[in-house]
This record gives structure tokens, C-alpha cells and sequence, in this order.
């Protein structure tokens, strides 16, 4: 008598427990979600549009696109470069130095060209490019 | 007087608090050579409760907002009657809670405290240090000035090495793609709520574990100064003839925190540009990052170490695989001799690992 009891009570706390766990993760899914899953950022979603007459060559334009730092250069040959402005170090915006005529990210002397290629430092890879055409004197970058 | 007799007395039928003072407090011995170094613990449980009434005191003012967080912070400082003080109070402590810390975990790894059967005393130590570090990490964007705004770019971009998780968990910490308008919110909550309410249950765990085992003996003084636990039941390490907490030990606690206070007060009135710096008055710029930007004192070392190495991940690597041995040095080190000096090949270890984090912490400043 007392064994079957014994059993009974256990198989109900089990049941309890079992039944506890699910509530729990039953909860806590939305819960994590809720935490974990980052809203969208809509700002700049899609294309930037810069005049060409804008920019100045031998100098670096920043803006924001899609949440990120990004970066557009009139190089000396009058050739266009957009690039990403995060260094893929750490995370750093990368400045642009007239007079050298590259990028410096301050935080750990990373230095790329105006191409975004990695000249010395400690990038691990170049600065992701970023594609844009030019119509009509307009850039459209995205 | 008879007033507060009479209230005590009431008290006391109740409760039998005249029990707990005799028993638990003059009736709790410490070891005959107990030493300053054992007041630290209650150094900084003193300091944690100063955080958390100099937090409570800005979060009266204060907003975690991308837009309000500087002007609000410049509010605290110049309009609110001593409001510059609370928030130094603030600042300066959290950096001498972490100082502490430590002092606190240098003095057990010496005299040989964190070894069996205080193997779980040492790990909730440790974890306390890593709560210790985020909390400071998470309160030090709150503020969003430039170095705070990119020493938080930085340290959460070290987590995007790790394989395969690293992007998402930087999301995931950033609540973006970088740091803005979602992370200030998410390090808000972990400052002011989650990581504060982990600090206080595990100081109770610590605390809980402290009781239970008694206080270790320090091994200066004693000619047999090695560890007596048998491994075999559980045993309370007592003390007879040892110094009563109350009220002999408590006057070195008091002794301590005087001490600590007058230390604390130095940095508050004489150097509080240490804990913030010129770039800490401007207010957060996404596209620009500061040249020589420099993270806290307590994460040089680390910033050094990630400089040092080609490889991120070997970099990150590097760091978790020292922290790990930290932790697990009680279940490592299964010798039973405490003293130092008996143990010389543990002692140049520690003192070698010591001045190579305060190496790299001071290259890092400097570089």
C-alpha cells in the first residue's frame, strides 16, 4: 500500500515537472524571441542618390546606408570608390586622410587605399564594396 | 536610552536577536592570524551599495534615449545640486569596485583560499568578476558620448569572431547592425535590472557558501601551513580561540572601508578627469570614431591582446582560454601547501600572469 502510494506520488510529480518544463519553455520562447530577434531597420533601405557635381575629387563623402557607415570617394583619377565605412577589424568608421589619400581607422591604425584594399594593420580583409552606377550625373549607390 | 531598550527588549522576545549578535556575531571566531586583506569582502559589498544608491539617485534623471542620454547626463552634472558628485560618486566607484575585486581575488589566489573545499567559493568569485565587468561595460554607453558610444562598437564587435554565431550575436547584443537607438535600451535593462539582481544573488551565494564552510585560515604565522580538509565529509572549519567578528574584526572592516573611502574621495576631488576623459563631453557621432580611442582600464589588456594578434579569433582564443584556466585554477591546482613562499613555483606563475595583464594593460594605454 504504502509502495503503490509512493509510486503515485512520484508519477505525479513527474507530471508536474514535465508539465513545468513545457510552461516554461512554452514562455520563454517568446520570450527569447522578443530579446533576440532585432527589429528591422528601415532607414536608407535601398538606393542613395548623390550629384556627381557633390563630390569633390581627392575627397571622401559619409553618409548612412542601410544602418551601416559607408563612404564614397572622387579618387585623383576622377574614378569613383563606395565603400563600406566599418573596418572589418572591430568595427571602427575608417577616416579618410586628404593628404595620403587613404583610409585610417583610428582605433587600431588599420590603413586601406582608396579602393578599400588593406595597405598595413591589423584588418583581417578590405573594406566591402558597395555597388552604385552613374546616370545622368547622378549617383545611385545600392 | 530606556526608550531603545524598551524597543530592543520587543524586539528581541520576538525575535531573539540578542541570540544572533552573541552567537552568530561575537560567537563567530576568525582565525588567531586573520589579517587585513580578509576585510576586502566587506570593502566591497560597502562599494556595491554605494552603486546602487548613486544609480538609483542619476536613474532619477537620467534617460536612455539616443536623442535625451548626453543632455541628460549634462543635466545631472551642471543643474542638479551635487548632481556632479553622485555622478562621479558613480563613475569613479565602478572603476574601484572592479580595483577591489581585484585586490580581493589576488589575496585569496596568494594565500591559497580558493583550494578545496572552496573550489565553489572561488567560481561564484569569478563570476561575480565577470558580472563585475558587465555591469561596467553596459553603464559606461549609458552616458553616449564618443568614447563611450565607441569603446561599446568595439567591445561588441569582438564577439562577431566567433564561427558561425558571430554576426548574429553581435545583432543580438546591438539590437541593430551597430550600436544605436536598440542597444542603449537593451544596456539600460541589463545595467539598471538584470546584471544588478545576478550581482545580489550571487554576493548572497558567496556570502551562503562563506557560513557554511567557515573561514579559511591564512597560512602566514603557522608552521604547518598546509590544507587540513580531508576530502572525505563535509566539516566546518572552526577557530577556537579565534578573533570574534564582532566586534574585533568589524573594526577592521571599518578600519578597511575608512581606508577605502579616503582612497576614494582622492580620485573623486583631486583627479575625476581620469574617469572622464575630454572625449567623454562630446556627444556621440556614428560616423566619425575618434582618433587613439580607449577603452576602460579593466579591458586595456584585453584591447593590447586583440591588437597583438593577426587573427582576431586567435586573439579572442587567447583571452577565453586565461579566463577559463582562472576559473578552474582550484580543480588545477590539487596541491595542499597555502604558504606562498612554500610554493615557489605557483607564486612566480601568479606573480608572472599578474604582470604581464598589468603589462599589456599599460602598452595598451600607451600605444
Amino acid at each position: 500500500m504504502e509502495e503503490s502510494r509512493r509510486k503515485f506520488i512520484n508519477v505525479c510529480l513527474g507530471g508536474i515537472a514535465a508539465l513545468g518544463v513545457t510552461a516554461f519553455a512554452a514562455v520563454s520562447y517568446p520570450v527569447v524571441r522578443y530579446y533576440l530577434i532585432p527589429p528591422d531597420d528601415k532607414k536608407n533601405k535601398g538606393k542613395i542618390t548623390i550629384p556627381l557635381a557633390a563630390l569633390v575629387v581627392g575627397e571622401a563623402r559619409f553618409f548612412e546606408f542601410n544602418g551601416t557607415a559607408a563612404v564614397v570617394v572622387k579618387k585623383q583619377d576622377g574614378n569613383l570608390a563606395v565603400l563600406s565605412a566599418v573596418c572589418p577589424h572591430l568595427g571602427c568608421i575608417v577616416q579618410w586622410e586628404t593628404e595620403r589619400q587613404d583610409f585610417l581607422c583610428p582605433c587600431h591604425a588599420g590603413y586601406f587605399t582608396a579602393d578599400g584594399a588593406v595597405i598595413s594593420g591589423p584588418p583581417p580583409r578590405a573594406l566591402a564594396k558597395i555597388p552604385f552606377t552613374v546616370t545622368n550625373d547622378v549617383v545611385t549607390i545600392g | 536610552m530606556e526608550f531603545f531598550k524598551t524597543i530592543y527588549n520587543w524586539i528581541d522576545v520576538r525575535l531573539g536577536t540578542h541570540e544572533i549578535i552573541t552567537e552568530k556575531r561575537t560567537g563567530y571566531l576568525l582565525p588567531s592570524n586573520v589579517n587585513a586583506w580578509y576585510s576586502l569582502g566587506s570593502v566591497l559589498l560597502f562599494i556595491f551599495t554605494l552603486q546602487v544608491i548613486t544609480g538609483m539617485l542619476l536613474m532619477l534623471y537620467y534617460v536612455p534615449d539616443i536623442d535625451k542620454a548626453f543632455d541628460s547626463v549634462s543635466f545631472i552634472m551642471t543643474e542638479i545640486p551635487l548632481g556632479r558628485l553622485v555622478r562621479l560618486f558613480h563613475a569613479v566607484g565602478s572603476s574601484m569596485m572592479l580595483l577591489v575585486l581585484l585586490l580581493h581575488m589576488f589575496s585569496v589566489l596568494f594565500m591559497g583560499s580558493y583550494k578545496s573545499p572552496r573550489e565553489l567559493h572561488w567560481l561564484s568569485g569569478f563570476f561575480l568578476l565577470l558580472l563585475a565587468m558587465g555591469i561596467s561595460l553596459t553603464g559606461y554607453l549609458l552616458p553616449w558620448n564618443q568614447l563611450s558610444f565607441w569603446a561599446t562598437t568595439v567591445a561588441t564587435d569582438c564577439v562577431s569572431s566567433i564561427p558561425f554565431l558571430g554576426e548574429s550575436l553581435v545583432e543580438m547584443l546591438r539590437g541593430g547592425k551597430q550600436v544605436g537607438i536598440h542597444t542603449i535600451g537593451r544596456f539600460y535593462t541589463l545595467h539598471v535590472g538584470l546584471l544588478p539582481a545576478f550581482i545580489a544573488i550571487l554576493i548572497g551565494i558567496h556570502l551562503f557558501l562563506i557560513q557554511r564552510t567557515g573561514v579559511s585560515t591564512p597560512p602566514f604565522g603557522l608552521e604547518d601551513s598546509s590544507n587540513k580538509w580531508q576530502g572525505e565529509h563535509f566539516e566546518y572549519e572552526e577557530h577556537p580561540g579565534g578573533v570574534p567578528f564582532f566586534p574585533n574584526f568589524f573594526l577592521q572592516d571599518m578600519i578597511s572601508i575608512s581606508l577605502y573611502l579616503a582612497c576614494f574621495m582622492v580620485f573623486v576631488f583631486f583627479f575625476p578627469n581620469m574617469f572622464i576623459p575630454s572625449t567623454s563631453y562630446v556627444p556621440a557621432n556614428p560616423l566619425v570614431t575618434p582618433s587613439h580611442i580607449k577603452p576602460e582600464w579593466y579591458f586595456l589588456a584585453n584591447y593590447q591582446t586583440l591588437k597583438l594578434f593577426p587573427s582576431e579569433i586567435i586573439g579572442l582564443t587567447v583571452q577565453a582560454v586565461a579566463m577559463a584556466f582562472l576559473a578552474l585554477l582550484p580543480f588545477i591546482d590539487r596541491g595542499a601547501e597555502k604558504h606562498p613562499l612554500k610554493r615557489p613555483l605557483f607564486t612566480v606563475c601568479a606573480i608572472g600572469g599578474i604582470l604581464l595583464w598589468v603589462g599589456m594593460t599599460l602598452w595598451g594605454l600607451y600605444s
